[in-house]
């Protein structure tokens, strides 16, 4: 970041070079278009290009930081897309607050694989789930995602909350087998 | 402080995974902008969620991309360049003005003792000869890097048309003249509005008169997408965003007496059908 801070491509190189098959997964989850997710990636790495300075000062992990921004701009994309709007060049927009919450766990995440994350994941109860990904890779607001799947409002909050809480857990102190999965519904 | 903390903690959730309502939203970050307690829940909850897209196995974007990210990135940097460069001809003139002193030196990085030596050893008209040879060199290695400043900017520009054109979902458009000027360009448009234009062969402009790219989608009035200037090859370039995109687009370049046009006034210089 220090690299691209200072103007030099070769910072954001080594960023793409480790994090665009992540980069591009999520925009390709969220977008369902490869055109779209195209854009969405490139955009993004330039987004972080260009307001490299801006997370210097900023906390958490650049990955984050990164993910944050391909995500929220996926699901602008989307929804300009489905309502008819042009993409317009964010790339040097500043995310809002909520989408750029420091990583707390940089020191437990330098021991977790994917695989683990993913482990994890999959502990949720499916309904706990389905409001988290409805949330996090379809850009859908609690109120959005009641009417979707039927739920109540206070329902979806209350699985938010307690899928959010049990995932905190798991990332914190992963669970080794599937099998040991008692207690965290 | 319209939300209290309680309530904070009830719509933290949400609010982490940008699932509010957007008046609950702003409420949100209005209160934990100014709210001194610290809503750990916020930071621990909100912690979780850039883990969320490990669930996901990584997808190899196609190889184009890369490039394509970098060329961008290498476009920023010539442009920064460019702003902050000083212009060819106030440097020359600036070193003419400085040639005509007795201080020739600070065109040439020559430490203190040298440039002392070379001062006792120079009388005053080799000085000024010295000088006025450095000015010519000088002001010709500074038109010489503009010129590769240009082509650097010129080449940047035409990898990023080159990879939006190959691109299979781009919508393209030979542009070629309507008026047998001898004029041409290409136009890449992408599904999101992102278009690229490379114009060749244009006449220069005069005062505030610009190159407007137009585009027509079949309503009443055309919209236009930008203005661009001309540099002084005949060459000019567009890159602009949130351009329309429907199946059949026409894209027509007109010259303009000045960038607020907001309508075609002048001739069609080249135009071309945007398609698949």
């Amino acid at each position: 970041m220090r690299q691209m801070a200072a103007g030099e491509v070769g910072g954001l190189e080594t960023l793409y070079d480790r994090y665009h098959a992540m980069a591009y997964a999520l925009a390709l989850r969220i977008t369902t278009e490869t055109g779209l997710a195209e854009d969405v990636v490139q955009d993004s790495f330039l987004g972080v290009w260009r307001n490299a300075a801006r997370y210097a000062e900023a906390k958490g992990s650049v990955r984050g930081w990164l993910l944050a921004i391909v995500r929220h701009r996926a699901i602008d994309a989307v929804r300009r897309q489905r309502n008819g709007v042009a993409l317009g060049d964010e790339s040097e927009e500043v995310l809002p607050a909520a989408l750029t919450l420091p990583d707390i766990w940089p020191e437990v995440a330098g021991r977790l694989d994917a695989q683990q994350i993913r482990r994890a994941l999959t502990y949720l109860p499916p309904a706990q789930r389905e409001a988290i990904e409805l949330a996090y890779f379809d850009g859908l607001t609690q109120r959005e995602i009641a009417d979707r799947t039927g739920a109540p409002l206070g329902t979806v909050k209350s699985r938010m909350r307690l899928g959010l809480g049990a995932l905190r857990e798991q990332i914190a102190d992963p669970m080794p087998e599937p099998h040991s999965r008692k207690g965290l519904a | 402080m319209a939300m209290s903390c309680d309530r904070i903690s009830e719509l933290a959730p949400g609010f982490v995974l940008g699932a509010l309502d957007a008046d609950d939203m702003i409420e949100v970050q209005d209160h934990l902008s100014r709210c001194r307690q610290p809503h750990s829940e916020i930071v621990e909850m909100g912690g979780v969620v850039p883990y969320l897209a490990e669930a996901l196995e990584p997808i190899e974007p196609p190889a184009w991309l890369r490039e394509s990210v970098l060329s961008a990135a290498r476009s920023d940097i010539d442009a920064r360049r460019r702003a902050e460069e000083p212009v060819s001809l106030p440097v020359a003139a600036r070193a003419t003005i400085t040639s005509l002193h007795e201080e020739p030196a600070p065109l040439v990085l020559l430490s203190a003792a040298r440039r002392s030596r070379r001062r006792r050893a120079m009388g005053w008209a080799s000085r000024v000869a010295a000088a006025a040879a450095i000015v010519v060199l000088g002001g010709y290695a500074v038109v010489l890097q503009g010129d590769l400043q240009k082509a650097k900017n010129a080449q940047s520009e035409d990898a990023s048309l080159y990879y939006m054109w190959a691109q299979p979902d781009t919508l393209k458009a030979v542009l070629v003249a309507s008026d047998g000027s001898g004029a041409s360009g290409m136009a890449a448009l992408r599904p999101t509005g992102h278009i690229l234009v490379r114009l060749h062969g244009l006449a220069q402009t005069k005062g505030a008169e610009v190159y407007a790219v137009w585009i027509n989608s079949g309503g009443t009035t055309p919209a236009k997408a930008g203005t661009l200037t001309v540099d002084d090859t005949g060459s000019g370039y567009l890159d602009v965003n949130n351009v329309p995109t429907t199946a059949s687009l026409w894209v027509f370049v007109c010259r303009e007496p000045n960038a607020g046009v907001t309508a075609p006034t002048g001739p069609i210089i080249v135009s071309g059908t945007i398609s698949l």
